[in-house]
């Protein structure tokens, strides 16, 4: 048992779910309130020609066909975007209905939800960077200007051609990427492009739709940012697939994982810090 | 490593759950969300951060800022004319193309002088003129010139009583099933300065698609709080005592009363 390290805090898994719940909810009543008026702009207003990226349908011969155009260009989208087949056959929606929540068509409803579990996703990521901060952890996943120069050899070994991973701390630099960007890029823009969407944030501070470019520019890049998480939470999905998912699932539910090959890579792992001549040892509370 | 014990077993509970809980993913997790926006008591907790946002947003923002003002530049071409049709009653329409001559706006409920008030009257008052945007809870945007009295101005003349908390707009335009339109907003948003009763929209009077004669405009909030067609404002201490007690025609149907989001 003595390869068994505990690797995640009691805070951080418990955070962890929270947070995978809440981005599932936001995401998919997000597409909801999205189904209401499926079309985005830049700018402030929403001028019905100057959209561009629309989800619609149109009846043809008495068949409902529909399609997602993206700055001119019409793809044919029947049965996928702007249709779905239904037992009374295919009616417009923008998002089918198994990705919205609810499912039913309920805007209301939609942003009910969305703006429940906003509340929870910004409480619980504060509660966990404040409790993280505190442990010296999230030190230990930001991205440093001496970390850039490791980024490309670190892919260089993911596609194995390299042999030797550059990682020299917990995270490798790509994961320092990664992390980094999620919580200080992703997350600030997408809450300020959500609350940049409120009337009133727009009275509060008449700066921040500007700063993106209007209330419509703030709506779409809104969008494009929900995307943004889906891909990383993708990313990340694979990669606990792929690194051992029973092993990866244990260590965010109990916190105990189980080490195999990288013993000098782990959480425990203070010879190779030594071994650095202790450039490493800010990062350590 | 002591712990190593105990932990195996809870870690079979756990990754029980979780195989569990990913099973009842898998097998109807649309269902499951449409399953809990039926229950109550998810409502009443989804509904709890309806307050939250209130107090934030309003904590921000002060009884002072205003709404950022366009120019005439930005003004929609298009403005979509959203919510119920016009009222099309004969005496609605004789009126319009008369000039408003048999409409009043009733201002009574909680009030020390109740008002009936004409549109020449109206217009008598020194007006606001702002070219803002208007967003609707769809999600759309679009910026137009309004000129109108300020909600304010009509507070000072009618004297609400202390205990009137919220006004309330009756309007004329109806659903599908005859059911009238209303609104409400509270004084605080009623006294802010941009807050108008307006007659006039890009420059002419209120056309009928937008609510002719006198529309409401609250730039802190989303399109559905701007009664249209108003005929008449109430204030009153408590919402749960018009019509169906939510505060408005879409909040009775599920939008949050607090549209500031």
């Amino acid at each position: 048992m003595n390869d068994i390290v505990y690797r995640h805090n009691r805070v951080t898994r418990a955070t962890h779910w929270v947070n995978a719940v809440a981005l599932m909810v936001l995401f998919m009543s997000g597409l909801m309130i999205f189904n209401a008026y499926p079309h985005l702009h830049w700018g402030s207003k929403a001028e019905p020609a100057e959209a561009f990226f629309s989800i619609y349908a149109s009846g043809e011969d008495g068949e409902v066909r529909s399609y997602t155009e993206l700055y001119g260009r019409r793809y044919d989208t029947t049965g996928v975007l702007g249709t779905q087949n239904t037992d009374m056959g295919p009616l417009p929606r923008a998002f089918p209905s198994w990705i919205t929540i609810p499912g039913f068509y309920c805007l209301a409803c939609g942003r009910r939800w969305h703006f429940f579990f906003a509340w929870l996703f910004v409480l619980n990521g504060l509660f966990y960077f404040i409790y993280n901060r505190a442990t010296g952890h999230v030190s230990q996943f930001i991205l440093r200007p001496r970390d850039v120069p490791k980024l490309l050899p670190m892919a260089l070994y993911y596609l194995h051609l390299r042999k030797t991973s550059p990682q020299d701390g917990e995270y490798n630099p790509l994961q320092k990427l990664a992390y980094t960007s999620v919580f200080f890029v992703l997350t600030p823009l997408v809450m300020m492009t959500g609350l940049a969407m409120s009337p009133q944030m727009g009275v509060a501070f008449n700066w921040l739709p500007a700063i993106f470019g209007g209330r419509q520019s703030a709506r779409s890049v809104h969008f494009i940012l929900a995307f943004a998480f889906a891909l990383f939470t993708l990313g990340h999905v694979m990669m606990v697939i792929t690194t051992g998912m029973i092993n990866n699932m244990r260590s965010m539910v109990s916190g105990w994982y189980r080490e195999k090959f990288h013993v000098a890579t782990a959480v425990e792992a203070p010879v190779p810090r030594a071994e650095n001549g202790g450039a490493d040892d800010k990062e350590r509370p | 490593m002591t712990k190593s014990g105990p932990e195996i077993t809870r870690r079979k509970i756990l990754t029980g759950a979780l195989y569990g809980a990913a099973l009842l993913g898998l097998s109807g997790c649309d269902k499951l969300f449409d399953r809990l926006q039926q229950s109550r008591r998810i409502g009443a907790l989804l509904d709890s951060a309806e307050s939250a946002s209130r107090r934030f947003l309003r904590l921000l923002t002060g009884r002072r800022r205003l709404a950022q003002e366009f120019e005439e530049k930005d003004i929609s071409r298009y403005f979509k004319p959203n919510g119920n049709p016009p009222p099309l009653e004969n005496e609605y329409m004789a009126d319009a193309k008369a000039g408003w001559p048999n409409w009043r706006l009733e201002i009574g409920g909680m009030v020390e002088r109740p008002t009936r008030l004409t549109l020449e009257e109206l217009k008598g008052v020194p007006a606001r003129t702002q070219i803002t945007r208007h967003d609707c809870v769809e999600g759309w945007s679009a910026i137009a010139k309004w000129k109108g009295v300020p909600l304010a101005r009509i507070i000072a003349r009618v004297i609400p009583a202390p205990a009137a908390r919220y006004v309330v707009f009756h309007c004329m335009d109806r659903d599908d099933n005859g059911e009238l339109y209303y609104e409400s907003i509270d004084m605080r948003d009623a006294r802010h300065p941009q807050t108008i009763l307006a007659y006039e929209m890009n420059g002419v009077p209120l056309p009928v698609e937008h609510g002719a004669p006198l529309r409401l405009r609250v730039e802190t909030q989303l399109g559905y709080k701007m009664a249209k067609y108003i005929r008449r404002i109430e204030f009153v201490a408590d919402l749960k005592t018009i019509p169906r007690g939510k505060g408005g025609y879409w909040e009775d149907r599920g939008y949050e009363w607090y549209a500031g989001i």
